[in-house]
């Protein structure tokens, strides 16, 4: 398949404590087209955090142990790769967009500078040069006033604008991948929608793929084009959004789904899903949801349902899939 | 009869919880060696008259002044009196131990009250306290000490004293800093909102919250004392007629060691004070680490990886895949 | 209704000062609340939104006491509650009581579960020790916890069971007003639904009055009754619900739903430009006419007024007001082109 940009396959992430063995990640599949947007949707302590530093290869050994057959970006297999090629690929090829834009930026230094090292190491261009990229890319997240902005501490900025300088920095070269680790969940709800809807603007115009790694699944309706869903670790679903919003297969989708309040709820009452996610190091028998699940049967506790993977493309974890007439998808 | 038992109770409950913080501490193994250092010269200098073999204030004991060290002196004696230098270093114990305990401790409780008051109640009580700290801070105390010896004769009393009064500004100034982050947190807001007196909050949140921190930075505290009471001594403003380690080592200047070669009358007072400080710094230090869990984690996770059993590993990972599925609950390895 | 409300704010207002900035300089002040009148009834819930800045974390501190407001009164139970003195102050106080955002700094982590919920009976005192430890079973049951866990400590439990430990320490008196600050922002998502449906539950059950912050539009369209809408201090809209939402007036109030990203309705979309600006030295008009699409000249100096639109549904915005015949002379009424 020559229009899949990264290819990753079976990641394992485990993390070794004195109690026990922390399973954040148990055996993941993921790929990701050319030019498209694919979420990553989980709850805290499923993995998905893991996975997008795993991608990165920046999960150091102690205190995490990694085993992953392929990682694979545009072809180039960059699963074994020497810590000096991974930072030529970070940042030129693969980029991130941290949560917290504060600790991701330098408290000490200005923003427009910070950009400009971007340009300075990807593209080799010297500080005037530069700080004209900067600007541009500024101008394009739209940052109003970019020239003085550049010039602003990352203090200065309100946490919008901070995000939008992440934003910058993360397309200034233009990577084919943009992996976002929850962008917009320390934000207000409307200055959310700006920045979602620059992210979304920016990915589309310059064909650049983006994983989006996010709990919330209303952010998801409106960016994203594939979706997978994990929990505790496991990929439990994948499906292209339309097809997940209207016909989720797995009962935790469908949990989630329901929890999300909407404006045209007529009942007071939430749809709830009972207990919490599972401790990371103590996990159930069987289909890790089977506790809190409403379809559970004795099949469920005893062992892990395997990942089917459907003709429509869709895949299912669950030995008791809803809205499924039996091997193919319906309506 | 209530109020008397209720106090009795709370007195017990402060035993019991320092008993628990001491099991902490003995718990983690860097903190042994501090509380078996500790609990041997609180022994050596609770049973001095016992352990020492001579004692050193009674002038009919001295032997020949000046001898090597030997069975019958195993530290042999001092150059200009002839005392026995093993029963002095053990004597010297008792003024080491006192006075860094006991100004440790009474710096403790002015730290801690006038820092909580500070940083709890605020306003003008914030301001006096703070500015008087900030006074204190600014006087040199060594040749204030100087003066004041002069002035009211030289005593472990004074130094003491003198310690005390200049000591409890530094830590009341952090203790302050820790109650103001604490002061804002939900719980402390929560109990205001059901009421909670100033005295309540004060003593049921506050206190417990800082107690961490004012456990460690008094054992600093206490090792930093016993070097200062060293110093003190050995410029003569200690007591002239009490044995301590400091005195020990001005004497042995004063007296001739390094002109003679008596390596043992320098060495014995000094390990003396370095046994001390190691045991009381060793604590502190330990209590940190339990203070701040974070530093404890990244150094055992090095010491876990080296440990790890590969086979083991490779199972878990193998465990995972698609096939083989039986998940077991909560392994431990 | 014509019960007596049991809270009542008159024109408060909240100023801090701005510390810092030369001797000469005129003193800045964050202006976080600005003539917020309202009256809350026994056994409504009040739903406070707005996002960061707009001063409604500071209007829940004022209306429990824990900010002195620098104009206007609280009134709560026909008491002017700063009026009152030290003694008489915390009596009435703790018949307020705060479910905290964050469930992990709200509970000190010292303390078993069982003095958690039973301190506000310890410190109102009067109960023997039988009766609290009974009480505190008989909560810990209705807020869906187990009796086991009466002597365990909060590390023990996950974010949606220590809240659950906060909201029975927050009802263990039987509070007349209970102000939830976000309740659920901080957990998972999968427990919002259950904190909230428990919130929900003990409302009929005990019969409380709520208050209940949030910047979430969709959770406190279930939740509330009547909902006020703030922006950098000041009221922009407030009324029912029902009201709110099937006709939204402000245009702030519009973008604050256009933002909720829904999946099923196809409304038209508000996407404001700028950032929330900084609330020191606000503007003089209305506060929100920078962000504003549809400000006109008169919104900069000239505040709005709250006018009643239709019944239980106020709004302070020119567009609906419109300006006097002079101002309109004065071409005030003029769009005020794309940006600034």
């Amino acid at each position: 398949m020559s229009d899949v940009l990264l290819g990753l396959k079976n990641l394992k992430v485990i993390f070794p404590a004195q109690q026990g063995i922390v399973r954040a990640v148990e055996g993941i599949d993921i790929d990701i087209k050319k030019g498209e947007c694919v979420a990553l949707v989980g709850e805290s302590g499923c993995g998905k955090s893991v996975t997008s530093l795993a991608i990165m290869r920046l999960l150091n050994t102690p205190p995490a142990l990694v085993d992953v057959e392929s990682i694979n970006l545009d072809g180039d297999e960059i699963t074994n790769y020497s810590e000096n090629k991974m930072q030529d690929v970070r940042g030129k090829q693969i980029s991130m967009i941290f949560q917290d834009a504060m600790t991701a930026l330098n408290p000490v230094m200005t923003v427009g500078k910070q950009i400009d090292e971007v340009f300075i190491k990807h593209q080799k261009l010297n500080k005037k040069e530069a700080r004209i990229e900067t600007i541009k890319a500024l101008r394009l997240v739209g940052i109003p006033e970019p020239e003085s902005r550049a010039k602003a501490f990352p203090h200065q900025l309100s946490g919008g604008l901070r995000q939008r300088v992440l934003i910058a920095m993360a397309f200034a070269c233009m990577p084919k991948l943009i992996i976002a680790d929850e962008p917009t969940t320390a934000l207000d709800v409307t200055i959310q929608a700006q920045v979602l809807e620059v992210l979304r603007s920016m990915q589309r115009s310059h064909n650049v793929s983006l994983l989006l790694i996010t709990h919330d699944l209303s952010v998801v309706a409106h960016t994203a084009d594939t979706v997978y869903v994990m929990y505790s670790g496991k990929i439990v679903e994948k499906a292209k959004v339309e097809d997940l919003f209207k016909t989720p297969h797995h009962p935790y989708t469908e949990g989630l789904l329901g929890s999300i309040p909407r404006l045209s709820d007529t009942t007071k009452h939430f749809v709830q899903i009972p207990d919490s996610v599972p401790h990371p190091m103590f996990k159930p028998t069987g289909c890790y949801f089977h506790p809190r699940c409403k379809y559970a049967t004795d099949d469920c506790k005893k062992k892990m349902p395997p990942l089917e993977r459907l003709d429509n493309g869709r895949e299912i974890r669950c030995y008791h899939p809803i809205n499924f007439t039996g091997g193919e998808t319906n309506e | 009869m209530k109020k008397i038992k209720k106090i009795f109770k709370k007195i017990l409950n402060s035993f019991i919880g320092i008993g628990l913080f001491i099991a902490k501490i003995w718990k983690h193994k860097k903190g042994k060696i501090g509380l078996v250092l500790v609990g041997l010269l609180a022994f050596v200098a609770i049973f001095a008259p016992l352990i020492a073999p001579y004692d050193p204030y009674d002038v009919t004991q001295r032997a020949a002044k000046g001898l090597a060290p030997s069975w019958e002196h195993l530290l042999g004696t001092t150059i200009n009196t002839g005392q026995d230098i093993f029963s002095m270093l053990i004597y010297g114990t008792r003024v080491s131990l006192l006075v860094g305990l006991i100004t440790g401790i009474a710096i403790a409780f002015l730290g801690a009250i006038l820092g909580i008051i500070a940083g709890y109640v605020g306003g003008v009580a914030d301001n006096l306290i703070m500015r008087i700290v900030d006074i204190m801070l600014v006087i040199p105390t060594l040749p204030l000490t100087i003066v004041i010896t002069n002035l009211f004769g030289k005593s472990y009393f004074i130094i003491v004293f003198i310690f005390v009064i200049f000591g409890w500004t530094g830590l009341a100034r952090v203790i302050r800093s820790l109650v103001l982050v604490l002061k804002n947190s939900n719980y402390v807001k929560a109990s205001e909102l059901a009421g909670g007196s100033r005295w309540h909050i004060m003593t049921k949140h506050i206190l417990p919250g800082v107690s961490h921190l004012l456990i460690m930075n008094t054992a600093l505290t206490c090792a930093g004392i016993m070097v200062a009471e060293a110093g003190l001594s050995f410029l003569g403003l200690g007591d002239p007629t009490a044995i301590s380690w400091g005195k020990m080592l001005a004497e042995a200047q004063s007296g001739g060691a390094l002109l003679f070669g008596h390596w043992w009358w320098i060495i014995a007072p000094g390990i003396g004070i370095f046994i001390a400080v190691f045991a009381f710094m060793r604590i502190g230090l330990v209590m940190e680490e339990i203070l701040n869990p974070r530093m404890k984690a990244s150094s055992g996770i090095y010491k876990l990886f080296k440990t790890l059993n590969n086979t083991y590993i490779q199972e878990v990972f193998d465990g995972m895949n698609e096939e083989v599925l039986t998940t077991k609950e909560g392994e431990i390895s | 209704m014509s019960k007596n409300p049991i809270i009542k704010l008159e024109n408060l207002y909240v100023d801090f000062p701005v510390k810092g900035g030369l001797p000469f300089q005129k003193k800045k002040h964050i202006s976080a609340v600005s003539d917020v009148s309202l009256e809350i009834y026994p056994g409504e819930t009040f739903g406070i939104v707005g996002e960061s800045g707009c001063g409604k974390s500071t209007l829940a501190n004022a209306m429990i006491g824990m900010v002195k407001p620098t104009g206007g009164k609280v009134i709560f139970k026909d008491n002017d509650l700063f009026s009152l003195s030290r003694t008489d102050f915390k009596k009435t106080r703790s018949d307020m009581q705060m479910i905290f955002q964050d469930p992990f700094s709200s509970l000190n982590p010292r303390f078993s579960v069982y003095q958690l919920i039973s301190e506000p009976m310890f410190i109102r005192g009067g109960f023997t020790k039988k009766e609290m430890e009974q009480r505190v079973l008989e909560l810990l049951k209705l807020v869906g916890l187990d009796e086991k866990d009466l002597h365990r400590y909060p590390s023990d439990f996950s974010g949606g069971q220590k809240q659950r430990i906060g909201i029975a320490r927050a009802i263990s008196l039987n509070p007349d007003l209970l102000i939830c600050d976000e309740p659920v922002s901080a957990l998972d998502v999968s427990v919002h639904a259950q904190i909230l449906n428990l919130l929900i539950d003990l409302q009929d059950h005990l019969k409380l009055t709520y208050v209940f912050i949030s910047h979430n539009l969709a959770v406190v369209k279930n939740v509330c009754d009547r909902i006020l809408v703030m922006y950098l201090g000041k009221v922009m809209e407030f009324g029912s619900t029902k009201a709110i939402y099937k006709n939204p007036l402000h245009p702030y109030t519009n973008a604050l739903i256009s933002a909720i990203l829904d999946l099923d309705i196809k409304r038209e979309k508000t996407i404001l430009k700028g950032d929330i600006p900084s609330p020191i030295d606000p503007p003089k008009g209305c506060r929100f006419w920078q962000r504003c699409p549809y400000a006109m000249e008169g919104c900069k100096d000239i505040p709005a007024p709250l006018i009643e639109v239709e019944d239980n549904h106020f709004v302070a915005c020119h567009k609906l007001s419109g300006f006097s015949e002079d101002e309109i002379a004065r071409g005030l009424d003029k769009r005020i082109s794309d940006g600034q």
